[in-house]
């Protein structure tokens, strides 16, 4: 039986650098939730979707998001088959364990709604019939912050569906160093079947069943709140953000192997789970001030139990 | 203008000479991970002294932070202004604590502290910022009953003082003279007593003194005030403070024993309510092997 830390340790021998990556998607697969990837091109947002895939088996999906993508192109359609006369159902990449989404801002609002309607209810209606995507089911998004221009932005409320969101950075001098050394000759195989579908599963049951304490909940509340009413905040996070909260600290207690969950569980996965649940003042931009700042801000100024 | 809005100026005038002198290149290419602002109370008295602790983290190794402009604290009366640099894994933490006092009530709003620096992940010019910070100052309010109250208990307190300063002078008066019938029953003059020496001010109890305290009151009674008594004793003595997470304490420390004995405090804190008897053994263990 596979255990979450092999699968981290399956993506930093895939993965050169970006810890906080490697760890959200494991900690997204835990949580039965879903992670969206934010950074610059080529800093191995989709590398690290893809060896996340290829270690825990499934069925793996990339969806290459366009502007004249169409909502049939992700959930499936129905095709008149001229022999027996009648309709069959031809389903999307959408019915997958783990679907890459890649720049999810590309495509139209219809389609990011069919996305992310799937993702929340984790089932999708084609034609007359509703079907029920398949256990587990994540969806990896990323995005660019650059190249704005032919995007279409995620509302608030669509991000607020997404359990975490890691900001991808560039990786330090040395690591750049290693990943010319691991990739200059060509992509090294990426790991396999280090984990079961079935593993998953089981880990996702397990983390359901972590302890956490009322005062780590009273804590996550406090974060939440601290966000309203926050210098720059236009509007502050959700209680989805404090069930994210919870649920993420959950995870991170069972990757480390405890039963119950401490406040480093939950402090330290604020800021990915805040980050995107956070509308901006228009000061913002005056003043210059740097939002991932704020967060870490917010999360600092509220004492931990 | 207060004190501490000239320090601030003072503090930020370096920062706005140089990006005026020499523009972004006289910035320093720091990667910032944290930059807060907190306050140890949010309502306050007038009169009454507080905290308001600024807490930036950098990747980099640096002796100081220059660059951390404070905000003006408006007419609060500045008592203290401390600044901690600590280094830790290659990465320094810097908390300045301003002592404050206010002087008039109403709310008021801290402008957000910051720092100008080359922004390392991008390359660029950027100015961090914390969160601003709101306090609100109120005047202490007493009513009619309590103001008399007062004025009895002062009255009490004045009386007794003087019952005191009486029984003392008749003390002194007595031990004079039966010191002078012993001096003069003997035959030989004792020298002098010395002047008694003035009273030591009480010691500020250890870190160490604390915990074994703690410990006592745990051990007489495992229940959660005295557990958090003795975790954040433990966490004091590993040179953290309240609101930090064991991960803070774990990284200040590196006397073995002293983790061990965090990890358990961790544990019978917020461990399931089923393994707390285990969990309470293993920490009062854990915390007697550091103490001895």
């Amino acid at each position: 039986m596979s255990r979450p830390r092999d699968v981290l340790d399956a993506l930093h021998a895939t993965i050169v650098g970006q810890n906080e990556v490697c760890e959200a998607l494991v900690l997204g697969l835990i949580a039965g939730g879903h992670v969206l990837l934010e950074g610059a091109p080529g800093v191995a947002k989709t590398l690290a979707c893809r060896a996340l895939a290829a270690a825990v088996g499934g069925a793996f999906r990339r969806v290459q998001f366009t502007p004249d993508l169409l909502p049939s192109d992700i959930v499936g359609t129905r095709v008149f088959d001229q022999k027996s006369g009648e309709f069959t159902t031809v389903l999307g990449p959408l019915f997958a364990n783990v679907v890459l989404a890649d720049e999810i801002n590309r495509a139209p609002a219809k389609v990011q709604s069919a996305l992310l309607e799937g993702m929340q209810e984790r089932r999708a209606t084609i034609g007359p019939r509703t079907y029920d995507l398949p256990a587990p089911f994540v969806v990896m998004a990323t995005m660019n912050p650059y190249d704005s221009d032919g995007t279409y932005p995620l509302p608030h409320a669509q991000l607020d569906r997404f359990l975490a969101k890691v900001v991808v950075t560039y990786p330090t001098r040395e690591e750049e160093r290693a990943i010319v050394d691991r990739f200059g000759a060509g992509e090294p195989p990426l790991p396999a079947n280090v984990a079961s579908v079935e593993d998953v599963l089981r880990w996702q049951d397990d983390a359901r069943r972590v302890y956490v304490d009322a005062a780590l909940r009273d804590y996550a509340v406090e974060l939440v709140r601290a966000t309203r009413g926050a210098e720059l905040v236009a509007h502050g996070a959700s209680p989805r953000a404090a069930l994210a909260l919870v649920q993420l600290g959950r995870a991170r207690a069972y990757l480390d192997e405890r039963a119950f969950a401490t406040p480093d569980d939950v402090r330290d996965v604020a800021p990915a789970v805040l980050r995107h649940r956070l509308s901006w003042d228009d000061r913002i931009a005056l003043d210059g001030a740097d939002p991932e700042a704020i967060v870490r801000g917010i999360v600092a100024s509220v004492p931990a139990p | 203008m207060t004190r501490l809005a000239a320090i601030a100026l003072v503090a930020a005038a370096p920062a706005f000479a140089s990006c005026a002198a020499a523009g972004a290149q006289a910035l320093r290419p720091l990667h910032v991970t944290a930059l807060s602002m907190r306050a140890d109370r949010m309502r306050i008295d007038v009169g009454a002294v507080f905290h308001l602790a600024i807490h930036a983290h950098v990747r980099e190794h640096v002796a100081a932070l220059d660059e951390l402009v404070i905000p003006d604290v408006g007419t609060m009366q500045l008592l203290g202004d401390e600044r901690s640099v600590t280094h830790a894994g290659g990465e320094t933490d810097v908390v300045e604590t301003l002592t404050l006092e206010p002087v008039k009530s109403g709310a008021y709003t801290f402008r957000p502290a910051y720092l100008d620096a080359i922004d390392a992940r991008t390359g660029r010019p950027s100015r961090f910022s914390s969160n601003a910070v709101r306090v609100v100052v109120v005047a202490p309010v007493a009513s009619a009953a309590e103001r008399y109250g007062a004025l009895a208990r002062l009255g009490g307190e004045v009386l007794l003082a003087l019952l005191a300063c009486v029984a003392v002078v008749l003390a002194a008066i007595g031990a004079l003279r039966l010191r002078r019938a012993r001096a003069r029953a003997r035959a030989d003059v004792a020298p002098a007593a010395p002047p008694p020496a003035a009273a030591a001010p009480a010691p500020a109890r250890a870190p160490r003194d604390e915990v074994a305290e703690a410990l006592r009151a745990y051990r007489l009674s495992p229940a959660e005030p005295a557990l958090r008594r003795l975790r954040a004793s433990l966490f004091t003595a590993a040179g953290t403070n309240g609101g930090s997470t064991l991960g803070d304490a774990l990284a200040a420390t590196t006397d073995r024993e002293l983790r061990i004995a965090l990890i358990a405090a961790e544990r019978a804190a917020f461990g399931p309510p089923a393994d707390r008897d285990e969990a309470s053994r293993e920490l009062a263990g854990a915390t007697e092997a550091w103490l001895r």
